[in-house]
């Protein structure tokens, strides 16, 4: 029975129907008409709006700081756009001070006294091996320098033994942390850089200075920038284990063709702004710089570099160390001269905008782009390893990994100075003396100066105490190739001030993110001042939220 | 009614040059669709120095990339484990679906058209609605690496339930009073006809069960901290966390890891397409 | 004995029996779908910190809604189901339309169409990722202009029909099964008495072959649109949301990377129940809309 072709006896559907288009039409209205222009971070939140920021050309108070002022300008002054600097002259401090040189908190009593306890005797104390969990997010090649160095850990003693627990990547990491209640969580946890404050807000830790005073470690050798990323409001509160700074990478042969000396890339952003007119005028490549808007690089992480190798804040209350921050500062003139400068370097430098860099290596690859390649790009010193595996294996033709150049990220007056990236190590209170003793003995044995060269060599990570050069194997990869060492001689040589620490907020990730986005609309042709302005709003916003809903 | 694939009606044959026309169009086309598995199946016998020499030729051939990529994301371990899952899933879906169908077919119970509808409205809500919430179920129980955790929130669903209740709707009333006259109750009946009957579309449900459970994506990254019980969906998103030299291991994996369900697909494409005549044609 | 009582006993009997064979299906429902579904309609209207959460308002819903990301991402999701799922749709029927015929070794052909159904969201996005990219991908040399600088993926003009386009790749295989599954249904002698009546072959597709097939293709838009709304993966691995938030989609919103709401498990609840709200409406107008042009004959 195959009936009629088309479907008969509608009469009584239709009925039904009659309401739904105008029932469309109507909720089409409905949505298209009631956007609040609010931002999804404030729903629910009712809070007076912040005072909006301060108009484009205060010159911003200069903050309370004992520390001596960086090189050429003092804190709070501003290069005017367009402007040059006399170079930079003075050396890098290349004697690193003790590791004391935290700011001593002024009026907030000692936080340390009221956090867990950590007693590393309790570790000799304790009968039979401690068995400890520490979760990481290193793969690969990292992974594996790990857990060699784990492996030999557990190995040479009886005490302490670690199970490592890969989880993926940072950000799976952290979702399960922060999801875990205590009975689910681990004994040490690998957490990135811009996790500081949420970690502390978690009031889960034993901070690691309890139990560095408590075995009297010596901390003398390490690195203070490396050190004093991981302490705010008084407390060390981590131990740094893999660092990485970014640094410029660039293409010798381009650089040659252009008439540029490919031993000395450009330091300050005057330099590079030039050195870029010349490699496009002279048809060495075709763009000359690769620009990114990615939130852990061009858009977020490097806003917050440039910032702080010219001397300037980020985020009031000392970058949130002194205390928790309240907004952002980058709307004021510091940041729109960065912005500015940017937008030059696209206009009249030839730089290229990438786009948003979701894989993280589209700003390398353009420098292997066959068609329309670019000369230089900023990325992450650990990447060095990759990047030369990669062109040795042929990436490029025609250039081999000794063709590629390193040389410091370039600042506002020189490119010495760099905020710590990668990861540090945190020691959960799980209300047992002895994981946390166990936990810290491991620790150190990471941060010692023999497992830092061991693993800076294998990895691209930069090694955090100054003992560790002196020890092969990474004494003589430095000295076989000087270009893994130029990361850490930027690290070096970053200034003895507040601004050289990075931001400490809750919410950085987003924060990061919301910039990225000022960044992108710049790079597009956007405004300066109005991106900016824009992105503090949203930050501010970000930034009180996140206070609000963490007892703020 | 399904019309048997072995006849050849008239209309269906064409020849000559709407032959030939014919098979330029079919070959552009499969050439098409084809692309990029093939891209990835040529990077992956490629060792990693060279996978950017030629993307299109095989002009290199090795193993080792197969073989590293196998090691590196622990594809092995992750197999077995996504083996064991989406079999324990696939058995267990298939047999609440029969079960509650089953019953909403051929048992009269007060209000059965409103749990139906319950049952079948949770078709609507979307996974991730529920993820968070199922994450801290799973974590009170002490779910959280283990098989269990993994399994047990997909044992039932709506779909299964509402394809074979749609097959268990054509069997013919007749039928079943000719086989209670016989003497076989409810589970007699079940298992002697009604299952028979409808093995297409159990075997189809059975096929898609399965591929959905080794596609899942979110939930393995959000039950799972210990690396052993990844499943291969996370195992090729912890591979993909490779930096820049190695792309031509996340491509390796890709192809180890769409394998079986490969595999798969060629043995059973009759059976499904068979079981999909049944039970999704029949509005 | 009367009939009533015989009826009433086994009715009670069965209940119990259908309670047994209901009950499996029906505590892992309740548990992990309908009770996470209303738990999260409370959850909903708090923010969550690092450690607690606070209740606000049931009006942080409305807040939710009426937000700029939630409003932009509402478009974008929109977008992204306006071109996947026609297009997927038109592709799929084109393709099973051209292999339905018996010529030699359209087995192979079937097979080929097909093949795109073993590729999971990650396995397919982790291809077209490599394929699109500007600077290593074939496609960037060969098409040239915004694939090139700064590519398909980077632009935030064609972002979204190149994540589209990997969907729809990807869809392709389920979409090209189904429908053939339904035309090898079609009575052949409909077709033959339309030859006889002088129809021609498009005559022959549109009166004969869509009528018949559309309960199938409204099968496929179910699955297509869903598929389409909770698409998460193929943005996570393809753009992370970006540029500028051209292809976020809500479910993206809810749980990406650097949105509001990373690590607050009450605002995600509130997107996510919002997201199934939408859902809601949008199946009763799927049914409503195109139930009556499916012809249920036979």
């Amino acid at each position: 029975m195959t009936g009629t072709i088309r479907s008969t006896g509608r009469t009584r559907r239709d009925r039904h129907n009659r309401w739904a288009i105008p029932l469309l039409v109507v909720g089409g209205v409905l949505a298209a008409g009631c956007r609040s222009n609010e931002s999804l971070s404030n729903a629910g939140i009712d809070r007076k709006p912040p005072v909006t920021t301060q108009p484009a050309a205060t010159v911003p108070t200069p903050p309370p700081t004992s520390a001596a002022p960086p090189v050429t300008l003092a804190p709070g002054e501003t290069l005017p756009p367009g402007e040059t600097l006399p170079p930079a002259t003075t050396a890098p401090q290349t004697t690193p001070t003790t590791a004391t040189t935290m700011p001593p908190p002024t009026t907030v009593p000692t936080l340390l006294d009221a956090l867990p306890k950590c007693d590393t005797t309790a570790l000799d104390a304790s009968s039979g091996t401690v068995d400890i969990t520490f979760w990481h997010a290193l793969s690969n090649v990292n992974g594996d320098t790990l857990q060699k160095l784990t492996d030999q850990y557990n190995a040479s003693q009886t005490k302490v033994h670690v199970n490592l627990e890969f989880q993926g990547g940072y950000d799976e990491n952290i979702d399960k942390y922060l999801q875990s209640d205590t009975g689910n969580r681990p004994d040490m946890v690998q957490m990135p850089e811009y996790m500081v404050q949420q970690m502390v807000d978690t009031k889960s830790l034993v901070p690691t200075q309890a139990c560095a005073e408590s075995a009297g470690t010596d901390l003398s050798q390490f690195l203070p920038s490396a050190l004093e990323a991981y302490a705010t409001q008084g407390v060390q509160w981590s131990m740094p284990f893999n660092v990485s700074v970014p640094v410029l990478f660039f293409l010798k042969p381009t650089f040659v063709r252009a008439g540029l000396d490919p031993d000395n890339p450009p330091q300050t952003l005057d330099d590079l702004l030039a050195a870029s007119k010349q490699i496009v005028s002279s048809g060495a490549a075709t763009y000359s710089v690769a620009l990114d808007s990615d939130f852990d690089g061009g858009g977020g992480w490097y806003v917050e570099q440039w910032l702080a190798k010219g001397g300037n804040f980020y985020a009031d209350n000392e970058n949130g160390r002194a205390a928790p921050a309240t907004r952002v500062l980058y709307d004021e003139a510091p940041g729109v001269g960065l912005l500015t400068y940017l937008k030059q370097l696209v206009d009249e430098g030839g730089a290229v905008y990438v786009g948003d860099n979701a894989s993280g290596t589209d700003t390398l690859l353009k420098l292997a782009d066959a068609t329309a390649p670019a000369a230089m790009a900023v990325s992450t010193s650990a990447s060095l390893g990759p990047v030369f595996a990669a062109l040795g294996g042929g990436l490029i033709p025609g250039i081999t990994a000794d063709d590629v150049g390193v040389g410091f990220m370039p600042g506002p007056n020189g490119g010495l100075g760099a905020l710590v990236g990668g990861a540090s190590l945190y020691i959960v209170d799980k209300g047992n003396d002895a994981k946390a003793a166990a936990a810290w003995d491991f620790i150190t044995y990471l941060d010692s100066a023999q497992s830092q060269s061991q693993f800076t060599a294998d990895t691209g990570y930069i090694p955090l105490r100054q003992d560790a050069l002196d020890l092969d194997p990474i004494k003589s990869k430095y000295a076989s190739d000087a270009r893994y060492k130029v990361a850490y001689d930027q690290l070096l040589g970053s200034a003895d001030a507040p601004t050289s620490l990075g931001p400490v907020i809750g919410p950085l990730e987003q924060v990061r993110k919301v910039t990225a986005a000022a960044v992108a609309d710049v790079l597009t042709g956007g405004d300066p001042q109005t991106a900016l302005s824009k992105a503090a709003q949203a930050a501010d916003d970000l930034i009180a939220n996140y206070a609000l809903a963490n007892g703020g | 009614m399904a019309t048997s694939s072995a006849g050849r009606a008239a209309i269906d044959q064409i020849h000559g040059a709407r032959r030939v026309g014919r098979y330029a169009l079919l070959t552009v086309t499969a050439v098409i669709v084809l692309f990029p598995i093939y891209v990835m199946v040529v990077g992956a016998f490629k060792p990693g120095d060279k996978l950017f020499d030629n993307l299109l030729l095989p002009n290199h051939f090795t193993f080792d990339t197969l073989k590293d990529a196998w090691h590196d994301g622990h594809l092995g371990r992750a197999l077995v484990n996504s083996a064991v899952v989406s079999v324990v899933i696939t058995l267990a879906q298939l047999i609440t679906s029969v079960l509650a169908a089953y019953a909403f077919v051929f048992l009269k119970f007060p209000g059965r058209t409103v749990v139906f509808v319950i049952f079948i409205a949770t078709l609507l809500v979307p996974l991730e609605a529920t993820l968070t919430v199922n994450r801290r179920t799973m974590q009170s129980l002490g779910w959280i690496n283990s098989y269990r955790g993994l399994t047990v929130p997909f044992l039932a669903t709506a779909f299964g339930i509402f394809m074979i209740r749609q097959v268990f709707l054509t069997i013919p009333k007749e039928m079943r009073e000719a086989a209670s006259m016989d003497g076989l109750g409810h589970i007699g009946f079940l298992r002697e006809v009604a299952v028979p009957l409808s093995r297409p579309t159990i075997g189809a449900l059975g096929l898609f069960a399965f591929l959905t459970s080794w596609n899942q994506y979110l939930w393995p990254v959000l039950i799972t901290t210990d690396q052993d019980y990844n499943t291969v969906q996370t195992g090729l998103k912890a591979l993909k966390q490779a930096s820049l030299d190695q792309p031509n291991l996340v491509i390796a994996g890709t192809v180890i890891v769409a394998l079986p369900i490969f595999v798969m697909l060629i043995s059973f494409q009759r059976q499904l397409v068979r079981g999909l005549t049944a039970g999704a044609v029949k509005g | 004995m009367s009939k009533s009582k015989v009826s009433a006993r086994r009715r009670w009997r069965e209940s119990g029996l259908a309670l047994a064979m209901l009950a499996p299906s029906g505590v892992i429902l309740g548990m992990f779908v309908i009770y996470p579904l209303v738990k999260a309609i409370f959850l909903g209207r708090q923010r969550c910190g690092v450690t607690s959460c606070r209740t606000t308002s049931w009006h942080q819903y409305v807040d939710a809604f009426r937000s700029n990301e939630f409003q932009d991402a509402l478009i974008v999701t929109l977008k992204y189901a306006l071109i996947t799922v026609p297009i997927g749709l038109v592709l799929g029927v084109g393709l099973a339309v051209l292999a339905d015929k018996y010529i030699k070794g359209v087995g192979i052909f079937r097979t080929i169409f097909s093949s795109t159904v073993a590729t999971s969201v990650a396995v397919a996005s982790v291809m077209w990722f490599f394929l699109l990219n500007p600077n290593i991908g074939v496609v960037a040399d060969w098409l040239g202009g915004v694939a090139k600088t700064p590519g398909l993926l980077q632009s935030p003009d064609t972002a979204l029909w190149a994540v589209s386009a990997s969907s729809i790749w990807a869809n392709l295989g389920f979409t090209f099964i189904v429908v053939t599954a339904g035309l090898q249904s079609v009575p052949k002698d409909l077709y033959e008495s339309a030859y006889v009546d002088g129809a021609n072959g498009f005559t022959r597709f549109t009166n004969v072959t869509l009528p018949m097939i559309s309960p199938v293709l409204l099968f496929v838009t179910v699955v297509l649109t869903a598929r389409a709304f909770e698409g998460f993966g193929e943005i996570d691995l393809l753009t992370s949301g970006g540029p500028k938030a051209k292809t976020t989609t809500l479910t993206y919103l809810a749980y990406g990377k650097g949105l509001p709401t990373s690590g607050d498990d009450g605002l995600r609840a509130t997107v996510t129940v919002l997201l199934f709200f939408v859902l809601l409406i949008l199946a009763l107008f799927q049914f409503r809309g195109l139930e009556k042009r499916v012809h249920y004959g036979n």
